[in-house]
């Protein structure tokens, strides 16, 4: 047992290997698209975070959340964001694209199982790395502000969290984008709609929302455990010691139900196939 | 009309075998009129396809299989089914003695798979970088990789366009890449669907040169779809016709001709006058003293129908032809589509 999982380890070590490799001449085809790609997508992912940034510069702050804590959660948004755009590039994260278009027929003509091509073959650590920087930077800032105790055990707990975010982001786009499994021409673009919506809602404090409203955005439309909870756990801002394991146990609950689902789904496909193809978007 | 399968194969030397295999769809239909809406709407309307009624297929060893069919005969779904892309409703498939669905990692791991309107290659690379990302992804053992990429860089060409990102690629050397691709990982059964698909005639006598030294040097087992028959001719020594979900023909391209009558052209050329009036032929065309006929030659001789040309006038020159592969395919097919209409029309 113990054998087999390193050995898996050790194959998903060589194929992000390969994965950055190729990365790494993409990024590199040239110095004006190299420094393009990084800029740009930089200036998105700020952008992306002004409307709250300025939010909490006006009002110093938004509802109890002090300005450096908003700018903390913001950071930590992103820098869940820039994982899954690490790990789940070429439209592996946005999997009804590839269902409804036809290309999941590549990678099961792979050698491996399923989970281990999805795993591994859209990492790109230099393409897509543009969010962890401005990330990083804005939660080392306001960490400093903060004057958090940054000892390892919390640092261990911050990466445990922003792992499970980055879980749940992708359980919600694979449990919509499942759907393109039984109509994928209608649910073609479902997984960037689900991740828009999480997007638009994850720089919020959501403190004060209203029970229902805070319930149904911890379960149906989880965006509270994208920035929002984690941020108040790690904080301290929620005074429950037990605070900081709600959302790995949201994301084991959130991973077990889209796996379910998109099996479910894979089963059809196994049944009908893709009957349309279109290679757009496809290792580009 | 169906003619007998070479199915008496020792089981060893089977690589495909298809036992009973059906495969239904469903197809949503939904009609024109505004009325129509809500009804559709709650109570969609679906129509059943049987792509594939129950087919028996078996493949041996190092075979060069052409599967052909008009649009829509199950071909594609054939080869789903066949490289693990696709479950069947009923009956068996095995390949390489594998399930290729329920054992799909060992069993895409032996096989190639190419067709002819996809890439594996990454668009942003050159061929190179995807060569090394399949060697990998494949787990080819570093010596059987430089092995078979010196010989599929020899014989495809390779050299000239291994560093051009595969964007920038002509159809017919991607085409090239794509196969290099398929074969990297030495394949016993190299699937192909639709290869030489937009390819010009020089790039595809190429392709299909490769194909057939692949299978006679490395006794790869090839199974190949196209509409352009005359490739199909060139490559394959059986043929495999699939029409409304079933085998309408499997064997030698030569007994399909005779099977689907062995249909000729004869050119005539006389002094002048009118075209002889021959019995068996039909005249197709004629202009100053050259007249063009279509004959069953499995019906009416030759020497019949220049015994009865010569009695009409002086016969100067004659030119006799065997029609194309693809005429004879195409006279099939209406064959087919007339029957189809006629059995349509029965009440």
């Amino acid at each position: 047992m113990a054998a087999r999982a390193a050995g898996a380890v050790a194959r998903a070590l060589a194929l992000w290997r390969v994965a950055a490799y190729l990365d790494l001449m993409f990024v590199t085809r040239g110095p004006q698209q190299a420094l393009g790609y990084a800029v740009t997508d930089s200036v998105l992912s700020l952008a992306a975070a002004s409307g709250t940034l300025l939010l909490a510069e006006r009002f110093a702050g938004i509802g109890h959340w002090t300005r450096h804590q908003v700018i903390f959660m913001l950071g930590y948004a992103i820098l869940a964001s820039g994982i899954l755009s690490v790990l789940f590039g070429y439209n592996v994260l946005f999997i009804s694209r590839r269902l409804g278009r036809g290309q999941l027929d590549h990678t099961l003509l792979q050698p491996q199982p399923l989970w281990l091509s999805l795993l591994t073959e859209g990492f790109m650590p230099f393409s897509g790395a543009a969010e962890l920087l401005p990330g990083v930077g804005l939660l080392l800032w306001a960490a400093r502000r903060l004057e958090v105790a940054a000892t390892p055990g919390w640092i261990a707990l911050l990466l445990l969290n922003l792992l499970a975010s980055a879980a749940v982001v992708w359980s919600f786009s694979y449990l919509w984008g499942s759907l393109a499994f039984w109509a994928p021409r209608a649910a073609e673009e479902i997984s960037s709609s689900a991740m828009r919506m999480m997007s638009q809602l994850r720089s919020f404090p959501l403190d004060g929302a209203g029970g229902l409203l805070t319930g149904g955005l911890l379960s149906a439309l989880p965006a509270g455990f994208v920035a929002w909870y984690p941020c108040r756990a790690l904080l301290g801002i929620d005074p429950s010691p037990y605070a900081v394991a709600v959302t790995p146990m949201a994301a084991g609950v959130a991973l077990a139900i889209a796996l379910w689902v998109f099996c479910r789904g894979k089963k059809e496909y196994d049944r009908t196939g893709s009957q349309r193809y279109s290679s757009f978007g496809h290792r580009r | 009309m169906i003619a007998p399968a070479h199915n008496a194969t020792a089981p060893s030397d089977t690589v495909v075998e298809l036992r009973g295999v059906w495969k239904v769809y469903t197809q949503r239909q939904r009609s024109a009129r505004l009325g129509d809406i809500w009804g559709t709407l709650w109570r969609p309307h679906l129509r059943r396809v049987e792509a594939l009624r129950g087919i028996d297929l078996t493949v041996r060893r190092g075979e060069v299989v052409a599967y052909a069919g008009p649009n829509g005969a199950g071909k594609s779904t054939t080869v789903k089914l066949l490289s693990s892309l696709l479950a069947p409703d009923a009956g068996t498939v095995r390949v390489l003695g594998m399930d290729p669905v329920g054992e799909r990692v060992r069993f895409v791991g032996r096989i190639g798979v190419v067709f002819g309107q996809r890439t594996e290659l990454w668009w942003d690379q050159p061929v190179a970088a995807s060569l090394e990302w399949k060697r990998v992804v494949w787990d080819i053992p570093r010596p059987r990789y430089e092995r078979m990429l010196g010989f599929l860089t020899e014989v495809l060409g390779l050299g000239d366009f291994c560093h051009t990102l595969a964007r920038e690629l002509s159809l017919g050397q991607k085409m090239r890449a794509d196969l290099a691709m398929a074969l990297l990982h030495e394949p016993e059964i190299l699937f192909l669907d639709e290869p030489t698909l937009g390819l010009d005639v020089l790039a595809k006598r190429n392709i299909l040169a490769f194909i057939k030294e692949l299978n006679r040097e490395r006794r790869v087992t090839v199974f190949v779809t196209s509409h352009d028959m005359s490739d199909l001719e060139q490559l394959a020594g059986r043929i495999v016709m699939i029409h409304q979900g079933h085998i309408a023909f499997d064997g030698p391209f030569a007994d399909l001709r005779k099977t689907f009558a062995d249909r000729r052209r004869l050119l005539i050329e006389t002094a002048g006058g009118p075209p002889p009036a021959l019995s068996g032929a039909d005249l197709v065309a004629s202009a100053v003293g050259r007249h063009e006929y279509i004959f069953d030659a499995s019906r009416v001789g030759i020497a019949t129908l220049l015994a009865e040309a010569g009695r009409d006038g002086e016969v100067l020159d004659v030119e006799t032809h065997r029609l194309p592969i693809d005429e004879v395919i195409a006279d099939i097919y209406e064959r087919w589509q007339r029957g189809a209409t006629s059995q349509d029309a029965t009440p």
